[in-house]
């Protein structure tokens, strides 16, 4: 679902992020390659994937739905089912050091301690047979040295922040007596209770009612703003871009087709997908409003093409583009698009 | 949940009717006389006779069935017609015999079953998840009473390790009564690790997909917490259900295993019964074991509500 309606007014400041941000990253993911068993030879789900994110910061992930946003995110949390899923190529840069290549006991003592995530499905991400309360507790114990009342009291305290109603209530309630929204707000308690200093939230909003939607949002922005911690955050919604990312990365078919500051994004989209996805496109003299007015579907591993993985539903397709990858070209600071013929208004007429 | 529950005991009474005349009329089935077993060599007329009064053969059917329930319901199951001791005194005495067997036999099943379970739906697909299906393939197949011959064949026989039979009871010698339970207690809970290992394996499998497990891992939690505590826990909620009535097919369907081991429980008072053409002791031993069994069916309805949050507070 791509919600264009709100942008203009929401791109009036500017987020240019400054230098020293850009030298120390908190976290830079370098062609992060990830596999499934039984995909066809050298598919990649995920594939050379690279951003970075700095702290205090927001960094959107879009893309249509299988492109490889989740799978990119379990990735960083080291969550991914192993098998069948293959980290083939790649690292992630957390404070200096590699987190695909980390023991997996200090990965697990990483996980919801310095980095934590919260999921698109609230509904089933709580454990049913255990209370709310025992849930948070239990998260805070993993990571600090305090008595089982510090904790719970912690806990307690993460329910007021995520302005849940009656939190003493709450905190011996089962998830079941709880709403998608209320659900989400515990889970959002819980990964951040240890203060984090990344939170990954994948489609935080998406099985949840509209209206409720913008409200976990704003909650969330805020609690990162109080906390200064980085946050990489995907979603499909394109006004909730424009609300809180520094910085978007836009995938397609499991590879970063552009990427850059949030404002060259939605002012200058170069790849045609991008622009596709932003409903303006310039060239073609018209104007696109959704996402899934770009004709046509991701195509199955199977059939994916050498070259550029968008080919089959560009309009400014040809043969190299069909048998040869494009790179990723930067083309001002920090905007990179992944297209032969970026900048296109120097390249490219419409072809239809 | 109170309510439930005497919603539930309403709901078997009906059952335990049907149960009643189905083994009452089962009963009228069987072929063969009972008061000519019962006279022996004794074939006076009069005598049988008498005895056909004595113990109401004579009646149309359906009055010998109120007659019996009536004389059931005020704990009278009615006399042994080959022993003259009460049915229910037969029965009782049985009883701790046949309960310590099935508890034995649980605790075993339990102890193989769900480690075993666990570890091979942890380790899915690899050696040790293959082994533990192929020996539990075999448990399944491998009937109760070949498994008891082998078993006395080499570990009484043979290895002379433990008695073959000689039932003493716990209250005159605890270790031999252990010594002497072992093995049948054996037979029986392996037959039951093997269905409890399946479906132990096919819950965990079912839960460790599922998202709550991702979030436990998310928090950071090691492997071990993550397994036997998160996904356990509910796993566990169809293992209870399942155990609960395994332990009351336990308790109807050692027949065999105690005929092989001599054990004086209920299976041997109903195959005594059933060959002396005892009618008032079968009748009674069927009628506690469907009892028994609608009793376990009925606790594992309501534990698997206790366990269950999400019920449990729904009722
Ligand atoms: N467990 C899995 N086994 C095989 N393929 C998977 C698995 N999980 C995800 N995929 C594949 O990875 C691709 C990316 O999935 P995902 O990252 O979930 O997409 P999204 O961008 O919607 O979050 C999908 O096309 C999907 O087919
Ligand atoms: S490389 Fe070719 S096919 Fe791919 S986006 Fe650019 S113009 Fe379209
Ligand atoms: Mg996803």
């Amino acid at each position: 679902m791509m919600n264009t309606s709100a942008l203009p007014s929401m791109l009036d400041h500017t987020r240019r992020k400054s230098e020293s941000d850009a030298a120390h990253p908190l976290l830079k993911v370098e062609n992060l390659s990830v596999r499934f068993d039984g995909a066809p030879a050298g598919i990649n789900v995920v594939d050379d994937v690279s951003f970075a994110v700095a702290k205090g910061r927001t960094l959107c992930i879009v893309g249509e739905s299988g492109c490889g946003k989740s799978v990119t995110a379990l990735a960083l949390m080291g969550l991914l089912p192993t098998p069948p899923a293959r980290i083939v190529g790649g690292r992630a840069l957390f404070d200096g050091k590699d987190l695909l290549a980390l023991p997996d006991r200090e990965r697990a003592d990483m996980r919801g301690n310095q980095t934590a995530m919260i999921f698109q499905e609230p509904m089933t991400s709580l454990n049913p047979v255990f209370t709310v309360g025992d849930q948070i507790t239990e998260g805070i114990l993993r990571h600090r040295k305090i008595s089982k009342a510090a904790a719970s009291e912690r806990a307690l305290e993460m329910l007021r922040r995520v302005r849940i109603p009656a939190p003493e209530k709450r905190m011996r309630a089962f998830p079941h007596e709880l709403s998608g929204g209320m659900r989400q707000r515990v889970m959002i308690a819980m990964a951040l209770a240890n203060e984090p200093q990344l939170l990954i939230a994948d489609e935080p909003t998406t099985a949840l009612d509209v209206t409720i939607q913008a409200q976990i949002i704003a909650l969330i922005h805020q609690l990162q703003k109080e906390s200064g911690m980085a946050m990489i955050l995907i979603t499909h919604d394109l006004g909730v871009v424009a609300e809180v990312a520094d910085e978007v990365v836009v995938m397609y078919a499991g590879r970063v087709v552009e990427s850059g500051p949030v404002e060259d994004i939605f002012a200058d989209p170069q790849h045609p997908y991008t622009i596709g996805l932003m409903g303006s496109v310039p060239s073609l003299g018209r104007r696109q409003g959704r996402l899934t007015t770009i004709p046509g579907t991701v195509p199955p591993a199977e059939l994916m093409p050498r070259g550029c993985r968008f080919s089959p539903r560009c309009p400014f397709a040809d043969q190299r583009c069909v048998s040869d990858p494009p790179p990723l070209i930067e083309l001002s600071p920090g905007h990179r698009a992944r297209c032969w013929y970026a900048p296109l208004e120097l390249h490219r007429e419409p072809i239809r | 949940m109170l309510r439930f529950i005497a919603r539930r005991i309403l709901i078997a009474i009906p059952t335990i009717i049907i149960v009643s005349v189905l083994v009452f009329t089962l009963q009228q089935l069987l072929p063969g006389d009972p008061v000519l077993t019962m006279a022996g060599e004794e074939r006076d007329p009069e005598v049988l006779a008498f005895l056909r009064e004595k113990y109401r053969l004579n009646d149309p059917v359906p009055i010998q069935y109120f007659a019996w329930i009536g004389q059931v319901l005020q704990g009278n199951l009615g006399i042994s017609l080959r022993t003259d001791i009460p049915v229910l005194t037969l029965i009782l005495g049985k009883l701790p015999v046949t309960l310590e067997l099935a508890i034995f036999a649980m605790i075993i099943a339990l102890a193989i079953g769900i480690p075993t379970g666990i570890v091979s739906a942890v380790k899915k697909g690899t050696s040790v998840d293959y082994a533990a299906n192929v020996v539990a393939l075999s448990g399944l197949s491998i009937p109760n009473f070949w498994l008891g011959i082998l078993l006395i064949m080499l570990v009484s026989v043979r290895w002379q390790l433990l008695p073959a039979s000689g039932f003493v009871p716990p209250s005159e010698d605890l270790w031999l009564n252990i010594k002497t339970m072992i093995m049948p207690a054996f037979v029986l809970g392996t037959g039951l690790a093997a269905s409890l290992m399946r479906h132990t394996r096919s819950a965990m499998l079912g839960v460790l997909r599922s998202d709550y497990i991702r979030t436990a891992r998310a928090k950071g939690l090691i492997s071990r917490v993550v397994i036997m505590k998160h996904a356990l826990r509910n796993a566990l909620i169809p293992i209870i259900t399942l155990s609960t009535l395994l332990f009351g097919e336990l308790l109807a369907g050692a027949v065999l295993t105690e005929q092989i081991f001599t054990i004086p429980g209920f299976g041997k008072l109903v195959v005594d019964a059933v060959f002396n053409r005892d009618y008032a002791v079968v009748q009674g031993v069927v009628l506690c074991t469907a009892v028994g069994f609608i009793i376990m069916n009925l606790l594992a309805d309501i534990l698997y509500v206790l366990v269950n949050p999400r019920l449990r507070h729904a009722q």
